[in-house]
């Protein structure tokens, strides 16, 4: 398969351009799919990297994950050049979670930003508007719905509550 | 005299107004199919309308979101009475598929009253116009 | 004259009525000078449902049918990357025929979502007879779906494994008669596109995109291949039988909304190529497989060519029956970036048919409010009032 070696090379690339020891973990997924995980430092390094010297030109979006067992959260990067995919993550802490901003590298990743910061509290520094997306205006700052250890009940009584405070828009 | 001539006029020719409230567009589509040629609603007098002043009856699809409420019940209020509510899909009568999810309200009766359901996800293009159908004769009823 | 731009501190009047042909709400906050776009702050909050969290909570195959309905209208391609996306987490394939099946359904779905959105464009410019012509040759598109699936909207007909339902060889008779009466109705749209000097007048060399910008920008399918840039998820990345299916991508060079227009057109020619080429090269056998109910911890993701441009779905799965994490990123999303771009410098009256351009699944309750900069005077248009401006203005031209 083509496309696979084609991955395996930018891997080595990415490698050897952000050096391999901050490359924590690799895992090929078919077809055309590779999961990377690199230190939180090193992340702008990497996406710079994949964008300017493997080509890759698209960010298709940003994942949060809620890893509540091991008290972290995860946020993935997936980047493609149209056919293979590099899905570049990091590890940050569940309690102070704050990655470097990458739209200075990527213009088209300002909203996505803005929807993980949304839903994950994740904050992202350095990036130019990081107000609400998808939730509404009068959303409590410090609700972030896709945290694992808030349930839909408990969503709906804070929101109701809000609203018997005067809230509107929620 | 002149009041039996409004209702007339009204069940001869209703005017609707159509509200997304947060629908996943296939009901959309539905009632809007229901206007385009092959089912041709406009031939019993419906006419879809662009504001609510001019609106008898709201054709309310999807389920209301939380953010959406206020406006709905703003333009709810905007419409001249008598006011009739038919709701579209069963995410407009219960939520549908979007129950449990933490950002809607079970079914637009719990906003406003609803006067007509049409069951369905969505419902065909036929059963929309019944549900208009239906909504007349409780109109004449009146 | 530029200040810092508080959205909270826009005069807004609630303008409930919606345009009956785009669906859900977004708020669009306009600045501009004059009658100029100068600035565009998109908020395309109000169908936030709260999916990927439900998701959570219910087994795959339950969310099949909530995934569906993220969007009615690209509903088959929703629940194709869905499944695709179990099937590789749980690492199983699903039978050839499905993987034709599935590709048939969703070139149909193809087909009746660009109908249905030149359509409404046409609606937008003010050519309702076209609109109307349009819609009713759709729902021959539709009868075929309604034919294979049972449903005209949302199919139900993609399942983890396989697909539901099989095209039998009469279906299949009758999809290649519908094809090819649909083939002769473009060409009269084409011609359309092509002649009819009212439509050119609004189209042409308004909304441009370089394809520097469209890239840079993230934007994808037909926004982005309207620009020029050949890329298509079906031939880049291909998924399910399209490795096998031979096909072109359609591009157009100006970037403009008549880009947009033409690659659609285009793009309606080459679906009924392939539903043709796939039904004919349709190998037998099951069509559908087993899958385990729990499925092991995993990550995946899957990739499909929505009708509006990429559909991206990212799995986590735990070892249970439901799964840890899903993440679905729409193709509007990522054109918002992109549309903003192409309102920049335009007029008001541009609006509709620009902002119509994307095919936005979210436009419904649309309310734009304006702020010209000069006087500070700020006012809110829903749609329909927009478009009656945009009619009028065009009018006096
Ligand atoms: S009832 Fe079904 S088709 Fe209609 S909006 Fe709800 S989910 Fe969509």
């Amino acid at each position: 398969m083509a496309g696979k070696t084609s991955l395996e090379e930018a891997v080595e690339k990415l490698k050897a351009g952000i050096g391999a020891e901050n490359v924590l973990e690799v895992k090929y997924q078919p077809p055309r799919n590779v999961f990377v995980l690199v230190k939180t430092e090193k992340l702008k390094d990497a996406v710079s990297y994949i964008m300017k010297n493997l080509n890759y030109q698209y960010v298709i979006t940003i994942t949060g994950v809620d890893l509540i067992k091991q008290n972290q959260m995860e946020v993935i990067y997936h980047l493609t050049d149209y056919s293979n995919t590099i899905s570049l993550r990091v590890r940050i802490p569940r309690d102070n979670p704050k990655v470097p901003t990458i739209t200075d590298i990527i213009p088209g990743a300002t909203l996505y930003e803005r929807e993980v910061h949304d839903m994950f509290g994740i904050v992202f520094e350095g990036h130019p508007n990081l107000v609400k997306l998808l939730l509404p205006d009068g959303w409590p700052e410090d609700l972030h719905p896709l945290r694992k250890d808030v349930t839909v009940q408990q969503i709906r009584e804070r929101l109701e509550e809000e609203r018997k405070k005067g809230v509107r828009g929620i | 005299m002149a009041l039996g001539l409004v209702k007339w006029a009204r069940i001869k020719s209703p005017w609707i107004l159509h509200f997304n409230t947060g629908a996943c567009n296939a009901c959309d589509i539905e009632v809007l199919a229901a206007l385009t040629p092959r089912f041709d609603v406009e031939r019993f007098g419906i006419l879809l309308k662009g504001s609510p002043r001019h609106a008898d009856v709201m054709v309310v699809t999807g389920s209301v979101t939380r953010q959406i409420r206020d406006r709905l019940v703003r333009v709810y209020e905007q419409m001249p009475e008598p006011k009739f509510v038919l709701a579209v899909g069963n995410c407009a009568a219960t939520g549908g598929v979007f129950q449990q999810c933490y950002n809607v309200y079970e079914g637009i009766d719990k906003v406003i009253p609803v006067d007509v359901y049409v069951p369905g996800c969505p419902p065909r293009p036929e059963a929309i116009i019944y549900g208009v159908v239906k909504l007349l004769e409780k109109l004449a009823k009146s | 004259m530029s200040g810092e731009y508080e959205p909270e501190s826009i005069f807004e009047i609630p303008v409930g009525p919606q345009h009956p042909a785009l669906k859900e709400p977004i708020l669009l906050h306009f600045k501009i000078e004059g009658d100029i776009i100068v600035d565009v702050i998109p908020r395309p909050a109000y169908t936030h449902r709260g999916i990927e969290k439900a998701t959570e909570a219910r087994n795959y195959i339950q969310n099949i049918y909530l995934c569906e309905r993220v969007c009615g209208i690209c509903s088959f391609i929703h629940t194709l990357v869905y499944t695709q996306g179990v099937e590789r987490l749980a690492e199983v394939e699903p039978p050839p025929r499905a993987k034709y099946i599935r590709v048939i359904v969703s070139e149909l779905e193809r087909i009746h979502s660009h109908a249905l959105w030149l359509g409404v464009a046409a609606h937008e410019l003010g050519f309702d007879t076209l609109f109307y012509y349009i819609w009713r040759d759709r729902e021959l598109v539709m009868d075929l779906l309604e034919l294979i699936t049972g449903n005209r909207v949302n199919y139900a007909m993609s399942t983890v494994g396989g697909v539901r339902r099989d095209i039998t060889d009469e279906v299949a008779h009758q999809i290649k008669k519908g094809m090819k009466i649909f083939r002769e109705r473009l060409d009269v749209y084409t011609e359309v596109v092509e002649q009819e000097p009212t439509l050119r007048k609004r189209v042409v060399d308004v909304g441009k995109l370089s394809p520097h910008d469209a890239v840079a920008l993230c934007a994808v399918g037909p926004t982005l291949r309207a620009t020029g840039v050949k890329r298509d998820v079906r031939a880049d990345d291909p998924y399910q039988a399209y490795d096998e299916i031979p096909f072109n991508v359609a591009t157009y060079h100006t970037g403009d909304v008549l880009a947009q227009i033409v690659v659609r057109v285009l793009e309606m020619y080459e679906a009924a190529n392939i539903i043709d080429y796939a039904l004919d090269h349709m190998p037998g056998g099951p069509i559908r497989v087993k899958v385990p109910w729990n499925i092991a911890p995993n990550e995946v993701i899957s990739r499909g060519e929505a009708p509006r441009g990429e559909l991206f779905y990212y799995f986590k799965s735990n070892g249970t029956e439901k799964p840890e994490r899903v993440k679905i990123r729409t193709p509007t999303l990522a054109n918002i970036p992109a549309v903003r771009q192409m309102l920049l410098g335009y007029h008001i009256a541009e609006i509709p048919i620009v902002f119509a351009s994307i095919d936005p699944c979210l436009s419904c309750t649309a309310r734009f409010s304006f702020i010209d900069v000069k006087t500070g005077k700020s006012w809110v248009w829903d749609r329909e009032q927009l478009r009656r401006y945009s009619l009028k203005w065009y009018g006096k031209q």
